[in-house]
């Protein structure tokens, strides 16, 4: 894998030398945070394709009540999700708690997401409360003092459309070209294309390596685990690795975004489905989930159907966070077509800022 | 003419009555739910004290409950923001900050200068108990610290370890384990009081900064000394950070202030503002309504708008306790007399500490508990000395269930630990061999499991919310003052009761609060707390929104099913949803737990080996300490938790004379308080163990999650 990394030396669209070298010198703080969890790779080669280096490229630390304690605090927003009213705390850190200081916070409003399975479904659009949160957090930092222009540091936060790729060089170069030195929109097209490249290498190596867990399973006989939560749950933070506690105890652990797509495994899970006209191919999820407009919320519905096909997915965990109001009509629909077909299903609701550690505890003691 | 304020809250009522711009008449009292009654009462005494004439004397009320007395004595409503910075304009024309904390809500105002007066900016919530004084008190009336030595304890210079301060509930939990672990209660105060004031800060702020002058008004602000302290720390701080300067020579002290009259400012405002009202508004009109609504109004109002009781007539009641009271059986007591081995089955929760005794033919022969005390070695100790004292003398097996268990089973000396839902399950399977479904619920956490075949095939449980469980009823019976014991008695006696909404506990809390206004009473609000539970046992914590499919032979277990209107709600619900169930309680409810992990004891028993029980003399003999100080915080990861170091001395310990807390030879040390097995090691060599151990699993059994943690943020995949 590092050799991968090494191989291929970042190819830079045509600039002005001057500006390309102001660029290089320029430190970009992202909040790790909603649906840069899903998008990470994109903003990396995007802005490695402007002349930014990657190490300039700095993502704030995984989500914890610390974070938000030392850096949010007093700048809450009357938002009731929890992943959202954390971002203060990672906004904070950006601005306050670098040894070197960045330059431009940058934090997308993402209205849609570059999902696999769009195409077969209705729309693949982000969360709007999650969309909008960018603007709804920034304003605690604004409110009596512009916290930004007070710490030398460009506020960006462009409307994306990532799952309609002929729109997003435009968006991008409107939100961007008054920050970065020289920048035009076909050098931001090409960036454009390498952000998308780069999260698809990434996707397809995570994809690849679920397939290897999968192969190992069947050659075995062994059991894995399928998580069905939003992105952000990877966050530490957020979903508190709940999921880590069952991969202790010897269960490889697969989450549905990553799910290998190749064409025999499909053909395997969904062909007589096809076939039978239930569904129009692998990816339609309209059998069991009609109003398909979330990105997030269909490849969650998509993995409940994966992990009730699949006999070494012995269980499926759901993870939520506190008051999510895209979540609450799924839970029904998914528990039961997970348990469908006998699989345990465990579900963690309600999460925010506390490890919900005892009820981990008891219910890994009971799966085991 | 007299102008009277009246500040009705959710658990107490504040009057002041002002004649020629002197306060003549004063009072504070806890209302206990029947406000209009103290309302009546306070304006009795007045009338006597100043001589109110109604026509002439004017009346204001602010206040949560004010709202349908106001209109009944001719008083004029005020918001209570409103009032509270009337008050504040008046008597502090510096203050910059206001924060008042009331029982049930909490509030900040924001003064800023512009032009030539001052704008206001109010933010108030009441929806949720964090940040409000219930928070300090619900965990307080847990710890059973008297209400004295609660307002003297300190914030200054106490460890502070992570409460949640978002819920009291959730907080409430968190102190328990705290406790557990062995923190001492002032530290779990002090943390307490830090989570106020982080939730005030991080909430009712909303990107201003509060800056000096800051008044702190409303009961807790008050009466709790350490409450202040953290607010001073905090706030000094802040300004630090934001570059706040505080004026030349004043320090928090002077700066953060909590005046004598911090209970009546909302009182007080109402008054000022009333004075600024036409003639005409909240003219007195005596207490003739008001009396007239407190004997018959309220009771007229309340029948439009609530649901039946919990029983349908005498027939109904009489044919559901020949049904069940006869079945709680209280748990087996008296001596023990056999000199058969015994098997031993203990199963530590979360309020209590149960223990049970088994014959080897299953007959159970002995049962007791204990309270926690917080401390599990105590609760062990005291456990075990009554078993002894009952004359159990050979134990053949000791098994343990519990959140206690895994703390425990080492010093103990027990053969098994038993997982809570496994021990429960076995209970009931022995009494029950054909159910269907176990309902257990429990001082803090509700155990649903679907049984196929005699094995547990599915189980719910409640993972962060105890809207449904024993100690949210438990909470609301000692707020009432009513012993649990008498709980049935008095929730059968209401023949109507309001309409709960089904979910959390801190909305259900504040519906609560909304019924009391309406006048119902304490008695209708438990039945209808009764009735409200299985809706949040089956459908809010079990998601289990058919019935029907789980099965149609119940069993109801746990300590809250001692409680007959608990019962009684359940069965009307369960048979409402499938008709042809069978609904039985288990004959120990509340020893299901123990009682299951001592069959899984005799029957893990081969019988011949000799139990790893310590013994009785040991145990009773048991000396341990603990510690808690920054040595024992885990440094492993950023987390830090806060680790409470138990050091036992059983015999035969090796002693840790190595620690940065050593303990000699002969001690051995249990550690409580860490979230992840880390924080089980002290010793960096262990550590290394350890981590290896994790890093091998990890890397044989991968999660894709993680790759994503430790991969997606740091360079682009593809060479761009």
């Amino acid at each position: 894998m590092l050799a991968k990394w090494f191989e291929r030396t970042p190819s830079v669209a045509p600039g002005r030398d001057a500006d390309i070298e102001a660029r290089a010198k320029l430190r970009i703080g992202l909040p790790k945070v909603l649906n840069i969890w899903t998008t990470h790779q994109f903003w990396l080669g995007f802005f490695g394709a402007l002349g930014v280096p990657n190490e300039r490229v700095v993502f704030s630390s995984d989500t914890s009540e610390e974070q938000g304690r030392e850096y949010g605090r007093g700048r809450g927003t009357v938002d009731c999700c929890y992943p959202v009213k954390c971002v203060s705390g990672h906004y904070g850190e950006l601005i306050f708690g670098q040894k070197r200081k960045i330059d431009i916070l940058f934090s997308p409003m993402i209205y849609s997401l570059d999902s696999f399975l769009g195409g077969h479904v209705m729309e693949s659009l982000a969360c709007p409360r999650v969309m909008a949160a960018p603007e709804n957090i920034r304003a605690g930092f604004v409110k009596e003092r512009d916290v930004f222009a007070e710490n030398g540091i460009a506020y960006v936060a462009p409307l994306v459309s990532l799952a309609e790729p002929r729109l997003v060089p435009r968006q991008l170069h409107d939100g961007l070209k008054h920050v970065l030195p020289g920048l035009s929109l076909s050098e931001t097209e090409h960036a454009v294309e390498a952000g998308y490249r780069a999260l698809a290498d990434f996707n397809a190596e995570l994809r690849s390596r679920s397939r290897a867990i999968l192969e190992l399973c069947a050659s075995e006989g062994r059991a894995c685990i399928m998580v069905l939560a939003r992105p952000y749950h990877m966050d530490a933070g957020i979903g508190h690795e709940v999921e880590a506690d069952l991969q202790a105890h010897g269960y490889p652990i697969l989450w549905a975004q990553y799910f290998p797509l190749d064409a025999d495994l499909m053909q395997w899970m969904f062909g007589a489905d096809v076939a039978a006209g239930h569904i129009k191919s692998p990816f339609d999820i309209a059998d069991v989930w009609p109003s398909s407009y979330s990105a997030n919320t269909n490849e969650i519905l998509w993995g409940a159907k994966v992990a009730a096909r699949i006999p070494w997915i012995t269980c499926a965990i759901r993870l939520t966070s506190y008051e999510c109001g895209m979540d609450q009509p799924t839970f029904t629909p998914v528990q039961q077509i997970v348990e469908r077909s006998g699989t345990l299903f465990f579900s963690f609701q309600e999460l925010d800022s506390t490890k919900p550690a005892g009820s981990v505890k008891i219910r890994v003691e009971t799966v085991l | 003419m007299t102008i009277i304020g009246l500040d009705v809250g959710s658990t107490t009522v504040k009057a002041v009555a002002l004649a020629n711009d002197r306060v003549v008449w004063r009072d504070y009292q806890r209302h206990g739910t029947r406000q209009a009654k103290k309302v009546h009462e306070f304006l009795g005494r007045m009338h006597e004290a100043c001589g109110l004439v109604p026509g002439r004397d004017r009346v204001f009320f602010t206040g949560s409950g004010a709202g349908v007395i106001a209109s009944l004595v001719g008083g004029k409503l005020v918001q209570e923001v409103v009032a509270v910075a009337a008050s504040v304009e008046k008597l502090h024309p510096d203050v910059r900050f206001v924060s008042e904390i009331g029982g049930e809500d909490m509030k900040t105002i924001f003064f800023t200068a512009s032009g030539k007066g001052k704008s206001k900016q109010v933010y108030m919530q009441s929806a949720c108990s964090g940040g409000t004084g219930t928070f300090i008190e619900k965990t307080a009336r847990k710890l059973q610290i008297p209400p004295e030595a609660l307002a003297r304890m300190p914030y200054d210079g106490m460890s502070l370890h992570k409460v949640s301060s978002k819920c009291g509930i959730f907080a409430e939990a968190d102190a328990n384990t705290l406790l557990k672990g062995g923190v001492p209660v002032e530290e779990i105060i002090a943390s307490l009081f830090e989570a106020v004031v982080y939730q005030n800060l991080a909430t009712l702020t909303k990107g201003n900064t509060p800056a000096p002058q800051v008044l702190l008004l409303g009961g807790p602000n008050l009466f709790f000394t350490g409450l202040q302290q953290a607010w001073r720390h905090h706030l000094a701080k802040l300004w630090r950070e934001r570059g706040v300067a505080p004026p030349e020579g004043l320090g928090p002290q002077e700066l953060v202030t909590v005046p004598e009259e911090a209970l009546y400012y909302a009182a007080l405002g109402c008054v000022e503002i009333g004075q600024g009202e036409a003639e005409n508004v909240g003219v007195y009109a005596g207490t003739d309504r008001l009396a007239w609504w407190i004997d018959q109004g309220q009771h007229e109002e309340k029948a439009e708008q609530g649901a039946k009781g919990l029983v349908r007539g005498t027939a109904d009641l009489d044919g559901f306790r020949q049904r069940y009271a006869g079945g709680k059986a209280a748990g087996a007591k008296g001596a023990v007399r056999s000199d058969a081995a015994l098997f031993v089955g203990c199963d530590f929760g979360s309020t209590t500490a149960k223990a049970v005794v088994l014959a080897p033919d299953r007959e159970l022969i002995y049962s007791c508990y204990v309270q926690s005390k917080g401390n599990p070695i105590e609760d062990a100790k005291a456990l075990f000395a009554d078993l002894r004292s009952a004359g159990v003398g050979k134990v053949a097996a000791l098994a343990l269930t519990g959140y206690g268990k895994d703390l425990l089973k080492d010093i103990l000396g027990a053969d098994i630990g038993v997982v809570e839902t496994v021990a429960h399950a076995r209970s009931a399977i022995e009494v029950f061999p054909d159910a269907d479904v176990i309902c257990d619920v429990g001082g803090t956490d509700v155990k649903i499991m679907i049984l196929r075949q005699g094995t547990v095939a599915d189980f719910r449980l409640n993972s962060q919310c105890s809207s449904g469980n024993g100690a949210f009823l438990q909470g609301v019976a000692e707020r009432y003052g009513i012993a649990l014991e008498d709980y049935a008695d008095k929730a059968f006696a209401a023949t109507s009761m309001p309409k709960l909404a089904m979910g959390c506990g801190v909305f259900l809390q504040s519906d609560i609060v909304n019924q009391q206004r309406k006048g119902w009473t304490a008695e209708e609000i438990m039945a209808s707390l009764a009735a409200v539970l299985p809706l949040n046992v089956w459908i809010y914590a079990g998601q289990l929104q058919n019935l029907r499919a789980a099965g149609r032979r119940f069993v109801l277990q746990g300590g809250t099913h001692r409680n007959l209107a608990v019962v009684k709600a359940q069965v009307d619900f369960i048979t409402s949803k499938v008709p042809d169930a069978e609904v039985v309680i288990h004959p120990h409810s509340g020893e299901a737990g123990a009682i299951g992990a001592a069959l899984c004891a005799l029957e893990a028993w081969d019988g011949v080996s000799l139990s790893r029980f310590r013994g009785f003399e040991t145990i009773e003999a048991l000396e341990y300490r603990t510690t808690t100080s920054s040595s024992t915080i885990c440094r492993w990861c950023p987390v830090n938790c806060k680790r409470a170091f138990i050091d036992v001395r059983p015999p035969g310990a090796k002693g840790r004379p190595w620690s940065k807390v050593p303990v000699a030879k002969g001690w051995e040390r249990v550690i409580s308080g860490n979230s992840c097995p880390k924080g089980l090691v002290e010793d960096v060599n262990e550590m290394k163990v350890v981590k290896a151990d994790m890093e091998e699993r990890r890397r044989v059994y991968p999660n894709v999650g993680e790759v994503v943690r430790t991969h997606a943020f740091r360079r682009a995949w593809a060479g761009c």
